[in-house]
Order: structure tokens, then sequence, then C-alpha cells
């Protein structure tokens, strides 16, 4: 009897780890202990046994018969732990579904990706109205009363404020920097802050030029600050836009507004400075203007220029957005075009 | 403006093994911006001065020639419909791999051994417009082949070296120098290499006048001429100039005229300083330099008759104006064929009169481009010396016959005083006195150290406004050093600001709202509005500002609202989706309410920063697309952080459709409008087949919340059930009185947590005039767990009363 018992166990430990199914371990449990099974037939069979031997059989019967139950309730779980709740045939390859679409202009990415550098580094952000006075669009910025960008050629007048004295001149902003006065004026120094914004020329366009562009302003003025400092400026700028530390160079230019003047360049990001058709083989590529207010706009916000001094950068966010990817029509920007757009999100 | 290297080295020695790209890359950090530098030679690589031996007529054409032609240690067969060729004649040949425009026209295209019409030709004979050298080698007619004759060079020489093309072309940015008048010429940009690298610089002796003639010149007005030098001279005629004079004048980007027009471009392209010549002999009496009278005629050397003003500055004889000074010649007494005696002006203008004139008559020229930087009267005496030189080299019979130079404003050299202690803060440097003094004298300034000051003065020819205070000096000694050589430092100064800026969040977490959580697509529009659509959206123009001269005429308002534009865009898009929402954040403007915080003399218009949105789609119903414009705004407060809008109809916007829209309310204070745009005005602005909702709204207005005022409230303690009810409503009643009546002041019951509005339904099994409206009750206590009964006598309170107030009956299947 009693190897008839382990040689039953052995059998059904064998049937069990077989068992790929749960249908197959339903016909190894109703096999071996259901009402017909081997192990159940033999507890039919105790009566005939010796009475002496009945209770150590019993026990070994009992023993076999829970031993099989708890390795089919294991395999049970171990095929259920295995098993899918879809069928075998699921096509995971169809695509999901999309969150809604929809998404910012690409400048105003741009433009908010140049606050949080900015924010993180102390930075204001400051905006200001796009109609001016020729006061604050060209005399407080020491343009010489006979610029050429005063001319109806460059900038655009409002009917009915298009004549009288400076005061009296309305125009959309030619550029931001009279913006940057308005906030000296009315903020006391030191100053941190940037202004991004709109700014509009009065000009033919093409691939290259445009009417209304974006401009992103960022001034520090304090009493302790060398020119210099500006290149922390531009490099943490050009950082947060191409993701990597960029070359930058800083030669001379002139802007009557600022004393010194730079021209920025940083390093063709498309050739890596080894020279290509996109910075016309020079390497470098022409980024934004700069230099330090000219002692004359900090006169004209109500700063002693002995006292104060500081940096200052002008970028234009179209050429930087389309450096960034590679868009070769500025007017696109304007077009409102949601094939253009669309493929910025 | 174009330099060429070998003129730049006749007045300063740069060694022969100097590195180009370096000495442009220096200029290019510390001085001008120079674009490209080009190495003239490459344009004629592979051609070669040939010799014509033997001419013959071609088997099969009429108008082609066999040419033989001897190209050095090797005579070529040459095909060539040349009108001028003749043995022994010297030719610009192009051999295979030479680049060339035929007929100086069109794409450049490599030349190549080739057939014609059945004979073999090596390579080309070329005119000179083929070869880029039409200015320089002007042929008389059609067909004519360039002869090189006159160069007497060995057959096989390349035609680079024959014609002295070997040489290097600077392109230099005129924007990156307008505030250097002093650079406008090859003696200007060959003074600055001097100083960059510390070379000696050659110096123009002035000219001594060997007679002065009872000749005479009267200026009027010293403030707007402060020097005036005429030399007038006999034994002169109209020549060609010598080739050397032509080949620079061409490589500077001007055109060779005859020897005496030559040398005064020629002057001007090497020192910066214009000069005129005039025909003596049409000039009566002396030359006087004043203002014109008002209406005074002038024809100008391009044949154009102007009529002057006062402003204008003239140089006149005594019987009236013969040039606009400064800025062109006039036609009666320019240089003409037979001119035998002439006057030369070398005069100094001022350079914003100069401007004013060019301006008025529309006529810029490389003479007033030049004056109306600021030219210092100094430089007239090098102007003077090389024009005397190159007369007296070209007309060796040449005889001066008066002189006058009236210097009547000296020009006053600029002083400066500068703290050292400043100076050493500003570059964030400390640079010793000697280096400092060093990089200002090799610059042409004088410089005198006395403690902590010192005193600058500054050369005459950057006298003339460019350096006038100590920051340009502190400018010339960071170039000079090199902007390179400064590390960057960064800034310590101390700030609290920045922390909150509220407006500046709200309006970027609306604009990240609707993009990223509504899903729309962010617009930029011009500021300028189409007749169009301001005509089908605005309809009224009253207050609407205009632009003085827009950028096209029916371009002219500039936006009052952003809802015209947003329309065009619509329309725009309408060809390619059927279904879309754009939205466009940006500045609108009102001719009203003129005030400045800034400055009392100014007044400026009302400006207002608004958000529009667009909700276009041809697929989806119009009370979904309502819904769905609504839900947008009814969350957008809770989303960014403000305080919450009600929608109430007081006053239906002009564009709106008769019954879908509603005014925006901030408390009491109207601050926008949503609506259906109506069909008239959905024809007019061009829409096809899409239904537009538009909203608008002032976000000048709108208040952000000082911080997050989301309040806690405890988890139900006990289970909350959802109960929907269906009652038949009036067709016209409105969801806000129903929601009123279920959650109003007077609750239905104690135990309605929350009434959703689930959906309504009109048509079958409704009646006409009804409609059918499900409501969601959340119901629950804060008490105990309700039992069914109890949730159901609630429901039955809310529909008692709902059936009181409003008539609503249960719906009966």
């Amino acid at each position: 009897m009693k190897d008839k018992i382990n040689g039953i166990l052995s059998e059904v430990q064998e049937k069990i780890s077989a068992a790929a199914s749960e249908s197959e371990l339903q016909s190894v449990k109703s096999a071996y202990i259901g009402k017909q099974g081997s192990l159940t037939q033999l507890m039919k069979e105790m009566p005939k046994l010796d009475p002496a031997l009945r209770p150590e059989m019993g026990k070994l019967l009992n023993q076999a018969k829970s031993q099989v139950t708890e390795l089919i309730d294991a395999k049970r779980m171990e095929l259920k732990l295995k098993a899918s709740e879809v069928s075998p045939d699921f096509d995971c390859t169809v695509p999901g579904i999309l969150p809604p679409k929809g998404g910012l202009h690409p400048i105003t990415q741009m433009c908010y990706d140049l606050n949080d550098a900015f924010r993180s580094m102390g930075f204001e952000i400051f905006q200001e109205d796009e109609i001016t006075s020729e006061l604050y669009a060209f005399d407080k910025l020491n343009f010489p009363p006979n610029h050429p960008a005063r001319e109806s050629m460059d900038t655009y007048w409002l009917e009915g404020h298009d004549s009288g004295s400076t005061n009296e001149k309305l125009c959309l902003r030619p550029h931001l920097t009279g913006g940057s006065v308005r906030y000296m004026q009315t903020h006391k120094p030191p100053y941190r802050f940037v202004y991004p914004g709109r700014v509009y020329r009065n000009e033919t366009t093409d691939a290259h030029h445009e009417r209304a562009f974006f401009q992103y302003e960022a001034l520090i003025v304090d009493k302790d600050i060398t020119f210099t400092s500006g290149k922390v400026m531009i490099k943490s700028i050009l950082n947060k836009v191409f993701g990597t530390d960029v070359p930058v160079r800083m030669r001379s230019g002139f802007f009557p507004f600022v004393e010194p003047g730079f021209e920025i360049d940083m390093q063709c990001q498309v050739c890596g400075g080894k020279g290509c058709s996109v910075c016309k083989h020079v390497g470098w590529i022409e980024v934004m203007p700069g230099g330090s207010p000219h002692p004359n706009v900090l006169r004209a916000a109500g700063l002693d220029p002995d006292e104060y001094t500081g940096f200052y950068v002008n970028i234009g966010l179209d050429r930087l957005v389309m450096m960034r990817y590679g868009v070769d029509d500025v007017r696109l920007f304007h077009s409102a075009d949601l094939r253009f757009l669309k493929q910025f999100r | 403006m174009k330099l060429s290297l070998s003129w730049i080295k006749d007045f300063v020695s740069i060694p022969e093994d100097a590195d180009l790209k370096k000495l442009a890359y220096d200029l290019t950090m510390s001085t001008v911006e120079v674009e490209d530098v080009e190495y003239l030679a490459r344009r004629f690589d592979n051609m070669v001065v040939g010799v014509i031996e033997a001419i013959e007529p071609h088997p099969n054409a009429d108008k082609l020639r066999v040419c033989r032609v001897d190209i050095g240690g090797d005579v070529k067969t040459i095909v060539c419909g040349g009108i001028n060729l003749r043995e022994g004649m010297r030719v610009a040949v192009s051999c295979p791999g030479a680049i060339v425009r035929w007929h100086g026209q069109g794409e450049p295209v490599e030349i190549k051994n080739s057939k014609l019409r059945g004979v073999e030709s090596y390579g080309m004979i070329c005119a000179s417009d083929e070869i880029g050298l039409g200015d320089l080698f002007p042929a008389s007619q059609e067909g004519e082949i360039v002869d090189l004759s006159e160069f007497d060079v060995p057959a096989g020489t390349p035609l680079a070296k024959a014609l002295d093309m070997d040489d290097v072309l600077l392109e230099i940015d005129n924007k990156s120098m307008t505030n250097r008048p002093d650079l406008w010429g090859h003696y200007g940009i060959a003074r600055e290499i001097a100083a960059l690298y510390n070379l000696p610089l050659k110096e123009i002796k002035p000219y001594e006048p060997e007679e002065r003639g009872d000749f005479h010149v009267e200026i009027a007005d010293p403030d707007r001429c402060s020097r005036y030098i005429g030399v007038e001279m006999s034994g002169v005629m109209v020549k060609e100039s010598p080739y050397q004079m032509r080949n620079r004048i061409w490589k500077a980007g001007m055109r060779p005229i005859n020897a005496l027009v030559d040398i005064t471009n020629y002057v001007m392209l090497a020192t910066g300083n214009p000069t005129h010549a005039f025909d003596a002999d049409n000039i009566t009496d002396h030359i006087v330099v004043r203002h014109a009278a008002e209406g005074e005629k002038l024809v100008l050397l391009n044949d154009k008759e102007i009529s002057l003003c006062s402003d204008d500055l003239v140089i006149t004889d005594s019987e009236g104006p013969v040039a606009l000074a400064g800025v062109m010649g006039g036609a009666k007494d320019s240089i003409l064929p037979d001119t035998k005696r002439v006057i030369l002006e070398v005069a100094n203008f001022e350079a914003t009169g100069i401007r004013r004139t060019a301006l008025r008559y529309d006529t810029r020229t490389e003479a007033s481009s030049r004056y109306e930087k600021a030219v210092d009267p100094e430089r007239c005496d090098q102007a003077l010396a090389l024009s005397m030189q190159y007369f007296h080299e070209l007309y060796p019979e040449l005889k001066v016959t008066g002189y006058c130079d009236q210097y009547v404003k000296k020009l006053e050299r600029a002083q400066i005083d500068v703290s050292l202690t400043w100076l050493a803060k500003r570059l964030g440097k400390d640079l010793t006195n000697e280096e400092i003094q060093n990089k200002l004298e090799l610059l042409g300034f004088d410089v005198a150290i006395d403690g902590d000051n010192m005193h600058v003065t500054a050369p005459t020819w950057r006298s003339t406004g460019d350096i006038s205070i100590k920051d340009d000096v502190m400018e010339e000694v960071a170039r000079m050093y090199g902007y390179d050589n400064f590390e960057a430092t960064s800034f310590t100064t101390a700030f609290e600001g920045a922390i909150n800026q509220r407006d500046q969040d709200l309006i970027r977490s609306i604009k990240e709202y609707l993009a990223i959580r509504c899903g729309m697509q962010e617009v930029y529009t011009y500021p300028w509005m189409n007749d169009v659509f301001v005509n089908a959206v605005l309809q009224d123009t009253a207050g609407v500002l205009r632009l003085s001269m827009p950028p096209a005429p029916d371009l002219s308002y500039i936006r009052s609202s952003l809802l015209p534009n947003l329309c065009e865009a619509v329309v725009k898009n309408e060809r390619y989706f059927n279904d879309f929402s754009i939205f466009e954040e940006a500045q609108v403007f009102f001719d009203r309410n003129y005030t400045s915080p800034y400055d009392e003399t100014e007044s400026l218009p009302e400006q207002r920063r608004h958000i529009g949105a667009a909700f276009a789609s041809s697929v989806k119903d119009i009370t979904q697309l309502f819904r769905e414009a609504k839900g947008v705004l009814e969350y957008m407060p809770r989303y960014t952080h403000m305080e919450a809008f009600t929608f109430r109809k007081e006053e239906k916007p002009v564009w709106a459709d008769n019954v879908v829209w509603m005014n925006i309310f901030l408390g009491e204070e109207k601050i926008g409008d949503m609506g259906l745009v109506a069909k008239k005005v959905s024809m007019d602005c061009g829409i096809k087949n899409l239904s537009v909702m538009l909203f608008e709204i002032d976000a000048t207005r709108l208040k952000p919340l000082r911080s997050r005022t989301n309040k806690f409230t405890h988890l139900a303690e006990y289970p909350e059930t959802d109960y929907d009810i269906s009652m038949l409503f009036d067709s016209d009643a409105a969801w806000a009185d129903i929601y009123e009546v279920i959650m109003g002041q007077k609750k239905a019951s104690a135990l309605v947590k929350e009434a959703a509005f689930v959906d309504e339904y009109r048509g079958k099994q409704i009646p006409d005039g009804k409609k059918s409206v499900t409501i969601r009750l959340t119901i629950g206590s804060g008490e105990k767990t309700l039992t069914s009964q109890e949730i159901e006598n609630t429901a039955n309170q809310v529909m008692k009363k709902l059936g009181k107030k409003l008539g609503a009956e249960l719906r009966t299947q």
C-alpha cells in the first residue's frame, strides 16, 4: 500500500508539472483525488486493511491527498501568472490614442525657454506696450536727429500722429530698447530684467526679412559691472537654446545706444565651426548685438553714468528659431498656417 | 566696400607671408566685419594670354573663323566668331576647365574641348564680358574680342598675371563702419592694420603749391563747408588712364571713365575724401560755396534738373550753381571730350547737410555716402597731395595756374579725461599704464598720464564725433587688447525681484492651458488687419487706429480686436483642415484715453492685451462646438488660478449669431464675448463650410490669485450615490435656472451634494415645445449611510420642486 501511494504520488507530480492549462490540471485532479480518482479509490480500500496498519496508512493517504491538492493549487497559480487577459493575437502595434493636439507657437516656446533660463538667474520679465512715441523710440536712445531709421522707410508711423515734435509722433515700436528706458525710469537700480516682444519695421519682405518679428532683450545695470559680464548672459542664452555649451565671440560693432558695442557671433551649429553654406564658410553666425548702455541712454533713464553701467543684449528670436529647426522662410511665423505650426508640438 | 590688398600695401608694409585669414579675422574682431576674402586670380584659373598666328575661314560657317593660337609652347586650333580678330593679336584664351559666362549672361559654365560645326576647338577666345571684365575693357560693339596687345607679355602667360589680377580683395560690410569715417578708403584701413600689428605706415607728404595766381574761393557758411581747396590747371586732356589706375578702380567696384575723372575717383578710393574736377573753361570768375536760393535750378551730371531749396549747399560761379556740394557735379561744367583746363576741388562738407540733400533729391553717390559719415578736414591734405602726384604723372606738360586753400573752420582734436580706476573697473582687468598708453598711441592718440587721470587727445581722423566720451576711449583700449582676451566674469548683483510675477505667469499659464490642456494651436498674426475682415467682423471702424504708410493699401487698420485676423486665419486653413481650434495672445490698440505714465509730454493711446480664439469645424454640430468653446472658458480660471468669470447675455457682439452668444464678466465688469459667427459675417469673410465659434477676452483685466486657493474638504465618511433623473421641461428652460432650483440658496434638499447636466433631448417621444433633460444628482449624508428609500425620497423631493418651480414633469415612456 505504501509503495502504491508513493508510486501514485510521483506519477501525479510528473503530470502536474507537465500540465500546460487549467483544463489539463482539472483532469489530473479528477484522475487522482476526484470521486473516481486513484487516491480516492485507495481510501475506499482502507476498511479491507489490517486494523493495526489503518492509522498509519490513513495518515499517509491524507497527507498524499493534501500534497496533491497543494501541488495543483501551486501549479494553478503558476499558470495564472503566466497567462494573459486577452487572446495571443492581440495587436500591440495599433497606434495610441493621442492626448489633445495643440501647441504653442515655436517663437513662444523659445521665449518661454529663455524666460525659464533667465528667471533661474534672478531676472524679472518685463513687458510693455507696442505703440510708442519717437521720444522713446529714438531720442532717449541716443539716435541722432537725422538717423535714417527715423524715416518712414523703416518705421510704421500712425496716421494723424506722424508729424510734430518727437513726443507727439507715434509709431509701432521698431525695437524694444525704448521700453527698457521706461523700465529703468520707473524702477530703482540695480536692474536685471528680460524684455520679450514683437517689433515692427517697414521693410520689403522675403524669406529672410519680415515686417513683424520677435526680439528678446536682456539688461543688467549695476555699479560694478564690466562688459565681460555680458559673456555669461550670452552663453546662458545659447546653452538653453541649443542644449550645449556653444562657443561665442564678441567683436567690435556699432549701435547708437551702446558704448562699447558688440556684434556677438556663435559658432555655426550646422558645421561645428568648420565652415558651411549656412555660415557662409566662416564658421561663425551673427546672432545678436550687445554692449554697455550708452551714457546718454542711462542719463535718459535718470541714472548717473559715472556711477552705473551695465550690459545689454538683444536677440532676434525668429533667427534663433530658424536656426534651431532649420526653417528657411521667416514669413511662415506670421502665416497662421497650421501645416507649419503643427510641426512644433 | 571692396579693398585691394595690393593697394593697401602701398601704404603699409604687410609681410609677404602674412596669414590673410588671420588678418581678416583680426580686422573683424577689432574693427570692421570682413565679409569675404577673395583670391582674385582664381576667377582667371585656366586662362592664358594667347597670340593668334593664323586665321582661316570655317568650312561650314560664314561667321566663324578657325584660328591657330600660340598659348605658350603649344599652338592650338580654336574656333571663334569674334569680329575684330587679326593675326598677331594678343587675346584672352579660356582653356578647358576655365569658368566663363556665354556672352556675359546666364550661369557660369566650364569650358571643355568641343567640336564647333565639325571643327575641333581647344577652349575659347574670349570677349571681355565673358570673363567678367566688361567694365575694365568695355567692348565697343557686340562680338568684339578683348584685345590684349597693349600687354607686352609672352604667349602662355597666365591671364591673372598679365592683367595684374594676382591680388586679394577684402569685402567689408559697410554697416560695420558707419561710425568710422576714417576707414572709408584704402589708406584708412592701412592705418588701422598698421595700428593693430604695429607696422610702419607710409606718410603722404603734403603738396606745396608752386603757383597761386589770382584764383580765389569764397565760403559763405563755415559750418557747412569747413574747408575748400581749389587748384586750377592747364595742359590736361581727356584720355585713357594708365592700366594700373583703371585696374584698381575696377577692383574697388567702380568703372574707369577717363584719366581726369579716374584721378578723382582713384584719390577718393585711396583716401576716403571725395574730390571733383570741373572744366575750368566753363567756370566764370571765382568759386563761391553758398546755400542755394529757394527755387534755384541746377541740371545735374545725370541730366536731372532739380529745383533747389535754401538748405542745399551749392558750388557756384558768378552765373549760378555749378554743382550740388559733396553730392554730384553739374552738367554744365563737367569734364567734356575737349576739356583742356580743369579746377580740382578737394573739400570738406558737413555730414548731416549732405545727407539731407542727397535724400531730398534721391541722389546718394559715392561722394555723398562718404561725406555723410563726417570726414575730417585734415584729410584734404592727403587727397590733394595724391591728386597732384597723379596729375603731374599723367600730364607732364601740366601747369598749375591758380591755387586757393580756404580752411575756415579748423578741426579741434577731441580731448578726453579718463580716470584709470574707472577704466580698470569697466574693463574688469588690470592693464598697466604702459599697455594702455601703447595701445592708444598706436591708434594715433596722444596720451598724458597724471596720477589717476589720463588725458587723451584723439587724432584728427577720429575727432569728427566718433571719439567723444571716455566710454569711447575704453572701447579703443578693449578692442585693441582683443575682446577674446577678456574672460567672462559673472555678475554678483543681489536682487529680491522676480519671485512673484503673477501677471506674467497668468498669461503664460493661460496660453499653456489653451495649447496643452485644451489642444488648441497658438498662431501669430500681424497687427494690421485686412479691410475685408475689418468690414465683415468689426463692421465699424470708429476708434480704430491706422498706419500712415501701411504695408498695403488694404492693410491700414491696426487691430482693436484679435477676431478679424483670427477669421482670416480660419479662411486660410479651411483648405486643409475641417476641424481645428486656434488662439492668439497679442496687443490691441484704441484711439482713446491718451496718456503716459513715463513722461508728462508723451501721450500714448489705450493699449490692451487680448486673448482670442476660434473653434472651427464642419464635422461637429453647433451645440457641441459651443459647449467645447464654453468649456474651455469655464475651466480656465480654475486651471490658471485667477478669479472666476461668469456668463450673461447683455449686449450681442456685432459679429455673433442672434441666439448663440454670451458676454463674459468678471464681477460686474464685462471682459469679453463669445459666440457663433453669424452666417452673414461668415460669408463676408469667405468662410465656406466651417461653423466658427469665437471668444475674445481682455487679459489686462484678469485678476490672478495670490496663490492657490483650492480648499481641502474632508473625504466623505459615508458613501455618496449618483442618481439620474430625466424630466420634461419647456423647450426654452435654461439649465442655469434648473441648477439654481436644485443647488441654489434654497436647496431642494440638504442631501443633494451636486447636480450635473448629463444631456438634453428633443424629438421622438417628446411632445412639441418640450425637451427632456437628464440630471445626475449626487446624494449623500455626512452622518450615516443612506438607505435606498432615503435616496429615492431625496430625488423625489428634487423632482417635486422642479415641477413646482419650473413646471417640469416626470418623463413617462
